[in-house]
């Protein structure tokens, strides 16, 4: 018999969902792979006879099942656990270094302001990252801006940085590789065979991670990626450091010896000229964020819902404040003295010095060249950025053709 | 067709649709559904022959699966993740009058769900299969393995501390408990 009860009542209601058709196809998908298991799994008889066979057979049933689990269950259990924990590590990485061998010519990933033995640079678009250095508490400004090189062979390729890719590795693999043994230590092979659906790896094979089983951590990487009519491109990515200090000469812009210097931006790239200027002080509602900035929308409907429950009206337009894809904010500047409740927050940004530009045009469009130069413009004029990124987005009828973007950054001047 | 065959056709075809909604409703996200689901089949792939000669062997498996889908939820609430969509606020609110018109539908979700990754597992375990799966005591006793008289201890305390974690969304006068089922 059940007994009603308000507690009952409100959790029963509270809970009745549907699965989403996304969610189901993937738990569908463990099932079957499930079924499999169950209908290749031996036969069992132990369970008839007599009382003392039924002991044996309860010890011999342990023991196959020990046994089954040694050689299966690691696949599923120990295994899946041992990778979603480097996923997770490199997931929320305060530093991430690697060197990356692209098609067997190696160059350092975490900076590709120097061009690589056997490449020129064809297409240079600044970039440019604002990271946290764990060790220091500093921020560290990271240049990577070249992602176009042609051979001396004249073959074109893209140079992508890999780092968002390894801090957005899914929590689940699609195959276990089994084990492997170099230098002593034991790697366990997990392959990802979907392309991010970000579309950040056209065409992508296999991307393969190597896990050494002592220290959980990732060994090395390898992509395969072959787009329709085009060659078989092979990355291998090694030599990963996760949060530990950031070697400060990768920081260096003097070039090794071998490398030649970046030059200007590429033609076609957008001017942009940074003002430096007083700012004043602001506060703001913000929810905070991680992962895709395509959350941004969402992220603003829900700051503003909270803001027109609790009857507070924006005293300007949205913005968002990024420190990495990790971290970053979107929300409303509001009236001094405004308070919030989990999750949403009420910031105040202190008056400072900042460097800023409007630029005209759709929202998201072209924000990483913006950036790029925006922030070139910035260490030209012998500043550099003191604090988080940030955008203030305006437009008289919400169009893209009236849409403006303020680009915001705090500054300090170059020492 | 194989006895393996049958065996899944006979313990788990009839209830696939119920573990992956008793699992979602748990968890709410996508990945950590997909998790949840996982290590609930694990359990069930190494208790395979004990589900099978369990009484209740469909009991069984949704405490496997409740139990695996809150071990999810504890996790997450244990480490705050729930700044993203239908986060769940850090400080319940005071009670008032007006807090229950305030919050959101999703705010609501989101507050009973963490309030759920607060009870400890026998608890969480025993109110979800009696209130949400609606099974009877002597089925949940069965499929946790202890006597039905410890069921109802773990609901009620359950009870006590969801009704001291949410007061703000339940009725302003709490009624009494009315099972003496």
């Amino acid at each position: 018999m059940h007994d009603s009860n308000d507690v009952d009542e409100l959790i029963r209601r509270r809970t009745q969902m549907e699965v989403p058709a996304e969610v189901e196809e993937r738990l569908r998908g463990r099932l079957a792979e499930f079924r499999t298991r169950v209908e290749q799994r031996p036969p069992s008889r132990f369970f008839v006879g007599v009382p003392m066979l039924r002991v044996a057979a309860l010890t011999a049933t342990l023991l196959v099942l020990a046994a089954v689990g040694l050689v299966l269950i690691p696949r599923q259990s120990g295994g899946s656990r041992t990778y979603a924990a480097a996923a997770a590590q490199l997931r929320s990485a305060q530093s991430l270094e690697y060197t990356l061998v692209l098609n067997a010519e190696p160059y350092v990933a975490v900076d590709f302001s120097f061009l690589a033995p056997a490449y020129r640079r064809l297409n240079c678009s600044w970039g440019i990252e604002v990271r946290g250095d764990g060790s220091t508490g500093k921020q560290i400004v990271l240049f990577h801006g070249t992602r176009t090189y042609l051979t001396e062979g004249g073959k074109q390729v893209e140079a992508a940085d890999l780092a968002e890719e390894l801090r957005a590795l899914p929590r689940t693999a699609d195959e276990v590789l089994g084990e492997r043994w170099t230098g002593g230590r034991k790697l366990v092979g997990y392959r990802l065979t979907k392309e991010p659906p970000d579309g950040s790896i056209p065409g992508l094979k296999a991307l393969d991670v190597w896990i050494d089983s002592g220290t959980s951590e990732a060994d090395h990487v390898d992509i395969t990626v072959q787009e329709p009519g085009k060659p078989v491109h092979q990355m291998h990515i090694q030599n990963i450091r996760v949060n530990q200090e950031v070697n400060r000469a990768l920081f260096d812009l003097t070039p090794p010896a071998g490398y030649s210097t970046i030059g200007a931006p590429a033609a076609g790239a957008p001017a942009v000229q940074a003002e430096i200027k007083q700012v004043d002080a602001m506060d703001a509602v913000v929810v905070p964020m991680q992962g895709s900035y395509l959350q941004t929308p969402a992220a603003l409907q829900s700051v503003e819902d909270y803001l027109k429950k609790t009857g507070v009206t924006p005293a300007g337009p949205p913005l968002g404040r990024f420190w990495s894809e990790q971290h970053w904010e979107a929300g409303y500047p509001v009236p001094p003295g405004t308070q919030a409740e989990a999750p949403f927050q009420a910031v105040s940004m202190p008056a400072g010095l900042a460097a800023s530009v409007v630029v005209k045009g759709p929202w998201a469009k072209d924000s990483g060249s913006r950036w790029s130069a925006f922030l070139k413009s910035v260490i030209e004029q012998g500043y550099l950025p003191d604090g988080p990124a940030m955008e203030i987005w305006t437009s008289e009828d919400g169009k893209p053709a009236t849409q403006s973007t303020e680009m915001r950054i705090p500054v300090a001047k170059a020492k | 067709m194989t006895d393996r065959q049958r065996e899944y056709e006979r313990l788990i075809t009839p209830i696939e649709d119920r573990m992956m909604r008793t699992v979602w409703r748990i968890t709410r996200d996508p990945d950590g559904a997909e998790d949840a689901f996982q290590e609930a089949l694990l359990t069930i792939w190494r208790r395979w022959d004990r589900i099978l000669t369990h009484p209740n062997p469909q009991a069984l498996i949704l405490e496997i699966s409740i139990n695996a889908a809150h071990d999810v939820l504890r996790r997450k609430v244990r480490q705050g993740k729930w700044l993203q969509a239908g986060a769940v606020p850090e400080d319940i609110p005071d009670a008032s009058a007006s807090a229950l018109q305030n919050l959101s539908s999703a705010e609501q979700d989101a507050q009973v769900l963490r309030a759920i990754g607060l009870l400890s597992k026998n608890q969480a375990r025993a109110i979800l299969m009696h209130a949400v799966e609606e099974i009877p005591y002597g089925e949940i006793a069965t499929a946790m393995d202890c006597r039905e008289s410890t069921v109802r201890k773990h609901v009620a305390r359950a009870r006590a501390k969801l009704r001291t974690l949410l007061s703000h969304l339940l009725p302003a006068v709490p009624k009494e408990e009315t099972s003496h089922a």
